[in-house]
């Protein structure tokens, strides 16, 4: 049996309601219901299943009703019709006492800009929800330190949200969810305002979590990357309609419609591609400040073997080696004796044009605007990698 | 040009003060005996602390708030010591314990009225308007049915500053909550807490600092009020600022005035103190051996200022409550008289509380036997609108000085001008006047009417000390003036004035000042009342009183100084 089970969820905001739920079983589209009856369907008729123990993605862009979808599951906000089962029970129909339960008991839930209460400290915010249910403080006080000690934050505990960077306060909210100990865990973007790096150890985090205790967790996101690197199954949203579910896998490789199709980048690459699509940010030395031992810290600390050298102006003047770099600094010359001729592209050449000439090049390709100054490189990988659909691209 | 007839509001706003005063009666008063009870505990512990040892306290509390910034418990120590040393300890005491309970009401009332609007857009949509309402209608307005349900005294006061300041603690609350981040809104929903565990384990308290700032709003107004209030009896500072304003006395108004400022910026300096984010809190927190000397300190120098002195004295106070009050207007002659009489009654063992009051509202006060008594009705002319209102509910004991006199009065040195029919255009066509209440102004009012010649003239209102500053104004400077002038009064004595004859008799004949009393007093204190039957004196006695007091005495010195010269005249009062 599923765990969670959606059945013709919907939910219009707005007046006029009785009348867009007629038109909705006349399937009228939703800009249609708007432009007749001024309310706006936030969830269409939504129908899906969780498993138990399964990450569930949603994913979509931002108004395509992903966020209400989740505050559906808690009624935070009330579902105009349709059924929400929770171990076959429907949530939908509990009076306020039962609802409460189910939310004390049974869903935890974590926020996009972490809904911590600044006036309480860490240790507070961690057992907010067991002292909402009037746990003895013993006990409580247990649970939040079992929590926080997991998520190494126990240092922590006596602090205040701000005092705290994002991904601490993030990992707070996930402890205060996790010390409810749920069976569902509702996280609603709940990476998307941490920088890339974090965002990325928190994930990590997430699937080892999930892999030691095993609770459901629905996951909002409007990231495919993200969605693929977490999800087991993913349902993507557009204008409050689920238009595909399954797994990563299948949703890349058989997508349903042109609009998943367009989301997840599954078209012919190589005619549609630009040098500008796939180059990365280059690692420069301005050749005419830096000599070769500035040359030769900067590519110990940004991990690289070599430089793309340019003037002042950002105008391209070669490559730097490493090893090029040693001789200038023994031999006492400058670096721009030492340079490797570089090949250009222009920002505007196709991808099948470049994958003719990166063969060749011993260096990265230098990507150039019209008046030859750097605006980027392409490195293999990045060729590789946009030919075999990996899909890397952020969807926004 | 109107389309239909006036309608009578005002007439109808007076029928539901009317009704409500009637009906409502038992309720009112049990609120206002209730209020002047508390009301006088807590002045009473005020005053009983010695002002030194409460002082110092303040101070304490002030350096344990303030942590290492020293300048807020100097400006406490300094200010207070000056209202001390200025002789304003009792008015500054009677002040605070206002301001205290008018903003605790406040505070009561208002709390959960901004939550209720908070939590329902039909609530809010209801009060809001109300609200505007409160804060814009003159604060004045408030003392008019707050005299008609509680008479005169500290209630009417609290009760007309807590309409006046209200309304920000409510729309702070109501703000402050509504401000709540959806976030926390929603996250305290989904981990299941009840409305209430949401209320005060969130929204209170990420809404506390905005409810603090409306506190701190409702005590600046409260504060504000006091001044007004005191029109109607509300004792304390703004009792001085009010009079300094009717004698143009700018010292003491000054005086009185910055100890409004200085007791202003201590509440608003420990309302912002408790205003602290926890972060800051907790990093002012003593660690260590002395955790918490701080909170022992407090609670030690509470303990001893109200346990050891407070209640003690407190009851020696409440045995000697004051047995008879006499109420009168702040001018000039009844300073003098009033005064006189109280600090003579005093000598004899009375305990004796005068309350000066606007002359209207004193004649309510007598007529609702609110006060025992007054000897400043000027009869049968000057407050003849009074005596018509409500002569059936008092108790006329008799003239106590004999042959005063109103009139228009102008310098001499305006020769061409003898009688109110030589007016044609002088003065801007003016009559300075004093305040609108008085029976002088009616009078006025009438003799406009009443001469032709005065067609166009106005009488412009204003109050007494106004009046007599407009008059040297005038007078140094050789310009004709004409004023609502009336004896015994100090201006005959200081400048060159003379009355205008008044052939159509419109400001009255020549007449008494009269002594009255609230109906049952003889039953209640016949002592009392046998000594204000007593009490006469003439008009150069008087006078010689008011000159005191214009040059330089405080109306109880000149009263004792008077006192002390005519020892027969005031025995005779006492047989």
């Amino acid at each position: 049996m599923a765990k969670v089970k959606l059945e013709h969820l919907t939910k219009i905001f707005g007046k006029h309601v009785k009348q867009a739920l007629d038109m909705m079983d006349e399937h009228a589209s939703k800009t249609e219901i708007l432009d007749k009856t001024g309310a706006t369907v936030g969830v269409y008729d939504a129908n899906l299943e969780v498993n138990e123990g399964e990450i569930f993605v949603i994913m979509g862009l931002s108004g395509s009703g992903k966020s209400t979808l989740i505050r559906l599951l808690n009624r935070l906000i009330e579902p105009t019709s349709g059924s929400i089962f929770l171990d076959g029970e429907d949530i939908s129909k509990m009076d306020k006492k039962e609802l409460r339960d189910v939310r004390r008991k049974k869903m935890s839930m974590v926020f996009q800009s972490f809904g911590l209460f600044p006036q309480c400290t860490v240790l507070e915010n961690t057992e907010y929800g067991l002292e909402v249910q009037g746990m003895p403080k013993e006990e409580r006080r247990e649970k939040a330190e079992k929590a926080l000690k997991n998520a190494n934050l126990w240092a922590f505990k006596d602090q205040y949200p701000s005092q705290l960077s994002g991904g601490m306060q993030q990992r707070v909210g996930l402890a205060r969810a996790l010390a409810n100990n749920p069976e569902i865990l509702l996280m609603d973007e709940a990476f998307s305002a941490l920088d890339p790096l974090i965002r990325r150890d928190m994930q990590d985090e997430l699937i080892e979590l999930q892999a030691k205790q095993g609770q459901t967790i629905i996951f909002i996101s409007h990231d495919l990357n993200e969605a693929l690197r977490i999800g087991d199954r993913i349902a993507i949203m557009k204008d409050g309609e689920i238009v595909q579910i399954g797994t990563g896998e299948e949703i890349l490789t058989h997508p349903a419609n042109d609009y998943v199709r367009a989301f997840t980048e599954d078209i012919d690459r190589s005619k549609v591609l630009t040098a500008e699509n796939i180059m990365v940010p280059p690692i420069t030395t301005n050749i005419e400040n830096d000599g070769p031992n500035v040359a030769l810290k900067k590519m110990r600390s940004e991990e690289v073997g070599g430089l793309v050298a340019v003037d002042r102006e950002r105008h391209l003047k070669g490559f730097l080696t490493g090893e090029n770099a040693l001789k200038a600094r023994e031999s006492g010359k400058p670096l721009e004796d030492v340079l490797v001729e570089m090949v250009t592209v222009h920002k505007d050449t196709m991808l099948n044009d470049i994958v003719s000439v990166i063969y060749d090049s011993p260096a990265p390709l230098a990507v150039v605007d019209d008046d030859n100054k750097l605006v980027g490189v392409i490195i293999r990988g990045r060729v590789l990698e946009a030919l075999a659909d990996t899909t890397d691209m952020e969807v926004e | 040009m109107l389309l239909f007839a006036k309608m009578p509001l005002a007439q109808w706003v007076q029928d539901i003060v009317d009704w409500m005063t009637k009906n409502w009666a038992a309720f009112f008063t049990a609120i206002q005996t209730g209020g002047q009870h508390f009301m006088d505990a807590l002045t009473g512990i005020f005053t009983a602390v010695p002002p030194l040892l409460l002082i110092i306290a303040l101070t304490i509390y002030a350096i344990l708030v303030s942590g290492k910034k020293w300048g807020f418990p100097v400006i406490t120590f300094l200010g207070l010591m000056l209202l001390w040393n200025q002789g304003l300890w009792n008015d500054l005491m009677q002040t605070t314990s206002l301001v205290i309970v008018s903003s605790v009401i406040s505070i009561v009332i208002g709390v959960p009225l901004g939550i209720w609007m908070s939590k329902s857009d039909r609530v809010a949509k209801v009060i809001q308007p109300v609200l505007d309402f409160m804060q814009t209608m003159p604060g004045f307005v408030y003392l008019i049915p707050a005299v008609a349900f509680f008479g005169i005294g500290v209630v009417p006061g609290v009760f007309a500053s807590l309409i006046f300041s209200l309304p920000p603690t409510v729309r702070f609350t109501n703000l402050g909550i509504r401000q709540v981040p959806t976030e926390l809104e929603e996250a305290a929903d989904s981990y299941g807490s009840t409305a209430w565990q949401k209320l005060y384990k969130v929204e209170l308290p990420v809404a506390t600092p905005s409810i603090l700032a409306g506190v701190n709003q409702t005590i600046m107004l409260a504060l504000s009020m006091v001044v007004i209030a005191s029109m109607v009896g509300a004792p304390g500072l703004g009792q001085g600022v009010l009079s300094a304003l009717q004698h143009a006395d700018v010292g003491n108004g000054f005086v009185n005035g910055l100890g409004l400022v200085i007791l202003a910026i201590i509440i608003d300096r420990f309302t912002e103190y408790l205003n602290v984010d926890p972060i800051q809190k907790k990093a002012n927190k003593p660690t260590g051996k002395f955790k918490n000397w701080k909170k022992w300190v407090g609670w030690l120098t509470t303990l001893v200022l109200l346990g050891g002195t407070g209640f003690a004295a407190y009851q020696a106070q409440e045995k000697a409550k004051a047995s008879v009050n006499i109420v009168y207007v702040e001018w000039d002659s009844e300073v003098a008289s009033t005064n006189v009489l109280a600090e003579a009654m005093r000598d004899h063992g009375y305990n004796v509380k005068i309350t000066p009051l606007d002359n209207a509202v004193m004649w309510q006060s007598i007529a609702q036997g609110q006060a025992d008594a007054s000897i400043s009705a000027w009869l049968p002319n000057t407050h003849k609108a009074q005596y018509d209102k409500y002569h059936k509910d008092i108790d006329f004991l008799g003239p106590n000085l004999k042959g005063a006199k109103l009139g228009l009065v102008v310098p001499k040195y305006m020769k061409n001008v003898n009688s109110i029919s030589d007016l044609n255009s002088q003065a801007n066509k003016t009559i300075t006047g004093i305040e609108p209440g008085a029976g002088v102004t009616a009078a006025a009012e009438k003799t406009v009417k009443g001469y032709s010649n005065l067609n166009g003239w106005k009488v412009q209102t204003s109050s007494t000390g106004a009046m007599t500053s407009a008059l040297q104004k005038a007078y140094n400077a050789k310009k004709p003036i004409i004023i609502t002038g009336w004896s015994p009064h100090w201006m005959f004595q200081k400048y060159d004035l003379k009355y205008l004859k008044d052939p159509k008799g419109t400001m009255g004949s020549s007449e008494n000042i009269t002594t009255m009393a609230r109906k049952g007093l003889k039953q209640d204190k016949p002592k009392v009342y046998k000594v204000l039957k007593n009490f006469h004196w003439t008009k150069d006695d008087m006078e010689q009183v008011m000159l005191y007091i214009q040059s330089g005495d405080s109306p109880q010195q000149a009263a004792d100084k008077w006192i002390k010269d005519n020892p027969k005249k005031v025995d005779a009062w006492f047989k």
